[in-house]
């Protein structure tokens, strides 16, 4: 991550009132939300046997392994701004993935609302106004937290207690550190690429090169 | 019949149908009114169009010509009102359509984009030209007169709910042609709506476009690079300079009279002029041996295909799996410094017999031989087969779609990507690369991000990537479309430079001038549709329910994890799970067997099998080392996952977003997006195969490595995202187009009942509820 001492362009919000999508906006969630969903079903089929090795020894470790789950919500969230995007977004891939067949069925959907829920709230936390670490930071692992409790429930219930607390922990500061930073990185490398021009990461990057 | 056609006589004698519709509105050309129009994208120092003064009168006909980057598809966007759409600038003056904003009736300025496929929005070509008319809340019972009079007039006869897919490239253009027309324009936008077409299949599309606009009166302005036979039938020829000013305005013959020569210089192919030269482009050679290239002597045989059969298995969400035979039983042999032109049909194959000779796809049957002075060391398996560098030696492959071919960092980057991958000569390769450079004239973008340059200029930097490391078989796919005169020359100027190098050249074409310089060429043919089984198959149980009650019983399960307790609890409702698929599974009635119904089920449960080992040993570990406990967590999740697998594949997407906008009542725009896209799951797989394969016949595909592999993952995944934020862009014109901004409120052409069968699944789910209890009950700890 860059710490330089540039003055950074003021942030850029979407356009008109927040709330009020336009088509762009529906599509892009839309699109990205597919296009996701296709890469997590891949990453489904890939990871299971990393995962069941990584914590064949201590289980929650599998949790550091989850966080690419909730990059489609939070990318969601940076690329379009407004309202809703997170949940729209995430919520979009895991029925994708789901209908596609992954190994979790139809409660991926569960899944996908809830991880997508817990990234909109660090946003609404902060009234939609910025897009930097702050949020990220909250939302992600609020993202990760929230279905860590989920799987709890659906999963995980024959461990005692403080397995579940760290794998809670564990969830959520992965997604907060790894999934904000992969996140970031490919908003930052699509609106480099000039496929975010309509929307407020494109312009921010068009501002800066515009002196 | 209230006509009021300004072309009176003609009209109403030719009108079959055109008139006819709702009499309401009488279809009539509108007056374009564009004033002082000024567009600037942000990011850009100088604006796209400057100033642009335009009159249009209604009905009038007018052909807009002008190089690349001049500004004639803004221009359309403009008059479509479209301009901010998919894009943010600075945009000032003012387009009036007859006095008004353009979309201030939705649809009364139809845009039909270059790409047809690339609007589509729905499952059958009937619902997609409905989509306009749902977007202006036409009540659902006055829809099918309207679909059918409107499929008719552009001369589509197939069924309604054939799928959009299925359409050939003329067909398609038809199809973006009625979804236009449905919602009655009074100006009909086209941009460059020939370009992807033959010669034959463009003389038909622009017959319909003259029928079309002449029965309606419609005022007309098409975008073309290519103006023969369009000159004909329009009354006016407009062209814009590089600068998006407007350099020439008159009668077609009058203003190519008068400015033939320079719009020639720009690069526009003028009816009358002889087809342009390939560039000459000579290259430093290669010291002898170092490329595959020249190792098998001129008109040797470099590859032959025996027997070769390529079939395609294609999956739409919700339905079953279809296979096509895309390529059967061909014999071919590709010869050293020769140049073959597959042609055919869209469907023919080309594609397809393409890849399986070059190892980019494995054939379904027959074999596929290369040279043995070509086949790597480590043996003669079959193309297909070999790594990424071995393949890349020996094949170059140039993509549809260059923008998905582009793997470097800069230009020069990208063009060195392979020679480096197979450690060729620094010195050699980077003095190619300044050749093939200087004579595409991206010389001076050499330190340019690739993705950064226009369509254009990536199909040029595609091609010169590939023949930079000098490759014996280069397999470019239609290379030529869509180029001007200027671009052309340079495309075929470098394919023609690796063949003179002993390249066999394999090109995939429609385009008369490539196809006139081929040593030979193979016609394939489209294979015959397939007729319908004389008696359709019988559709299982769990088919004939609605799409929100099968989701229901896949969320019935949530209450599970509650009530079970024991492996014993879990096995009993896992039991009774079992059971009610399976009878969900029968398929009664008259008709034929469904074939694969339980071999679906199983294979969506593979994926599953992992999950429950990984949760069963978690808990064995976790929860006291207890094999009853571990089996019990397994059967849980075994429990939560099943019902899925036996109705997820019977979930359309399509009628799932009628279900969830109508019975639901969720808010239409976002649902109409959600179930647009989810229609294009498809084209993301392809488009992963296609990144996948550019790289492995480049050379860098990750043949092994856990971090390589994962590195090309997150790299692969940014290509599929930009491609997914394109398609984006380009339907989110596509749906404004249509009515879809301000449809807050909309009709929807397909109904969303409950049945009896809905009722019963829910049931079924209810049991399994049931049996959770029931067994905490009857099987306590």
């Amino acid at each position: 991550m860059t710490t330089s001492q540039r003055v950074r362009p003021t942030e850029i919000r979407a356009s008109g009132a927040l709330p009020r999508w336009r088509t762009i906006d529906l599509l892009t969630c839309a699109f990205l939300g597919v296009a996701f969903g296709v890469a997590y079903w891949a990453w489904g089929l890939a990871y299971e046997t990393p995962s069941n090795l990584i914590s064949a020894g201590f289980p929650p470790l599998s949790a550091l392994l989850n966080w690419p789950w909730l990059v489609a919500g939070i990318v969601g969230m940076l690329v379009i701004r407004r309202p809703g995007a997170a949940v729209f977004t995430e919520l979009l891939a895991a029925v994708v993935s789901a209908l596609i067949g992954t190994q979790w069925g139809l409660t991926t959907l569960i899944s996908g609302f809830v991880q997508g829920l817990g990234v909109e709230l660090g946003f609404a936390a902060f009234a939609y106004a910025t897009y930097r670490w702050a949020p990220l930071l909250l939302g992600g692992f609020l993202g990760g937290a929230f279905e860590a409790v989920y799987e709890w429930y659906s999963w995980y219930q024959e461990w005692d207690f403080g397995y579940k607390v760290a794998y809670l922990f564990l969830f959520g500061a992965s997604v907060a550190v790894f999934g904000s930073l992969l996140s970031v990185w490919l908003t930052r490398f699509l609106a480099y690429v000039g496929a975010l021009n309509a929307f407020p990461p494109g312009q921010e990057v068009r501002e800066r090169n515009a002196v | 019949m209230t006509t009021t056609d300004r072309r009176g006589g003609a009209a109403s004698a030719a009108t079959p149908s055109g008139a006819a519709r709702g009499g309401a509105r009488a279809p009539a050309g509108a007056g374009v009114r564009v004033e002082d129009l000024t567009w600037r994208p942000y990011g850009r120092s100088r604006p796209v169009l400057a100033g642009l003064d335009l009159t249009i009168e209604p009905g009038e006909r007018v052909l807009l010509a002008g190089p690349s980057g001049s500004g004639k598809s803004t221009l359309l966007r403009a008059v479509a009102g479209l301009l901010l759409t998919a894009d943010s600038g600075d945009l000032s003056g003012s387009v009036t359509i007859d006095g008004q904003a353009p979309q201030d009736r939705p649809g009364s300025v139809g845009l039909v984009l270059q790409d047809p496929g690339s609007g589509v929005v729905a499952s059958t070509i009937g619902r997609d030209v409905a989509f306009g008319l749902e977007n202006v809340e036409l009540p659902r019972g006055e829809m099918p007169p309207r679909v059918a009079a409107t499929l008719a007039e552009v001369g589509l006869t197939m069924a309604a709910d054939s799928p959009p897919a299925a359409l050939s490239g003329g067909e398609s253009q038809r199809l973006a042609l009625a979804g236009a027309l449905a919602m009655e324009p009074s100006v009909l936008l086209l941009d460059e709506p020939t370009a992807m077409l033959d010669a034959a299949t463009a003389g038909s599309v622009r017959g319909l476009v003259d029928v079309v606009t002449r029965v309606r009166g419609l005022t007309l302005v098409v975008v073309e690079h290519r103006l023969t036979g369009w000159v004909d039938l329009v009354d006016r020829l407009v062209v814009l300079d590089a600068e998006g000013a407007v350099l020439a305005d008159g009668p077609p013959e009058a203003v190519l009279h008068e400015h033939a020569g320079r719009l020639v210089a720009e690069g526009i192919w003028v009816p009358g002029w002889p087809e342009p030269e390939p560039l000459e482009i000579a290259l430093t050679p290669w010291p002898s041996g170092a490329a595959a290239s020249g190792l098998v002597r001129p008109d040797d045989v470099v590859v032959a295909a025996r027997d070769v059969t390529v079939e395609h298995r294609t999956r739409r969400l919700g339905a079953e799996s279809r296979t096509t035979t895309a390529v059967s039983d061909v014999d071919l042999d590709v010869r050293a410094g020769r140049v073959l032109a597959l042609v055919g049909p869209s469907g023919s194959g080309k594609t397809s017999l393409m890849g399986a000779l070059g190892g980019l796809t494995a054939p379904t049957s027959g074999r596929v031989d290369v040279a043995s002075a070509l086949t790597p060391a480590t043996g003669p398996p079959p193309p297909h087969e070999w790594a990424s560098t071995d393949l890349a030696k020996v094949v170059a492959w140039v993509p549809q779609r260059s923008a998905s071919a582009l793997l470097g960092r800069t230009v020069r980057d990208d063009v060195l990507t392979t020679p480096r991958a197979l450690g060729l000569d620094a010195v050699v390769s980077g003095r190619r690369a300044d050749e093939v450079l200087a004579a595409l004239g991206l010389d001076r973008l050499g330190a340019v991000d690739p993705r950064h340059l226009s369509g254009g200029e990536q199909r040029r930097l595609a091609v010169a990537a590939a023949i930079l490391h000098g490759p014996a078989v280069l397999l470019a796919d239609e290379p030529t479309v869509g180029q001007d005169r200027l671009t052309w020359s340079a495309v075929m100027g470098i394919l023609e430079a690796s063949r003179d190098e002993g390249a066999a050249l394999v090109l995939t074409t429609h385009d008369e001038g490539a196809i006139g310089r081929a040593d030979e060429t193979l016609h394939l043919s489209a294979p015959p549709p397939q007729p319908p089984p004389e008696t359709p198959e019988r559709r299982p149980l769990v088919a004939r329910v609605g799409p929100l009650a099968l989701l229901a019983v896949g969320l019935s399960v949530l209450p599970l994890p509650a009530l079970l307790e024991t492996w014993r609890q879990g096995l009993a409702v896992l039991g009774v799970e079992v059971l009610l698929g399976l009878i969900g599974l029968v398929a009664p009635g008259p008709g034929r067997r469904p074939a694969r119904r339980v071999r679906g089920v199983l294979t969506r449960h593979a994926p599953a099998a992992l999950a429950v080992l990984g949760v069963a040993w978690s808990a064995w570990l976790l929860g006291g080392r207890d094999v009853e406990v571990a089996s019990g967590a397994g059967l849980r999740v075994l429990c939560l996952v099943v019902p899925s697998a036996f109705v997820v594949g019977y979930l359309d997407p399509e009628r799932l977003g009628d279900h969830l906008a109508q019975r639901l009542r969720l808010p239409p725009r976002p649902v109409v997006a959600a179930t647009a896209a989810l229609q294009r799951v498809q084209s993301f797989d392809a488009l992963w195969d296609e990144l996948m394969k550019t790289r492995r016949v480049r050379g860098v595909r990750a043949d092994r490595g856990l971090v390589a592999r994962l590195r090309e993952a997150v790299v692969v995944t940014g290509g599929l995202l930009i491609g997914a934020l394109g398609q984006a862009a380009t339907l989110a014109l596509a749906m404004d187009a249509r009515g879809f901004a301000e449809a807050r409120r909309r009709t929807w052409a397909a109904e969303a009942t409950w049945r009896v069968a809905d009722t019963v699944a829910i049931v079924a789910g209810v049991a399994v509820v049931a049996a959770g209890f029931a067994a905490r009950l009857l099987l306590p700890a």
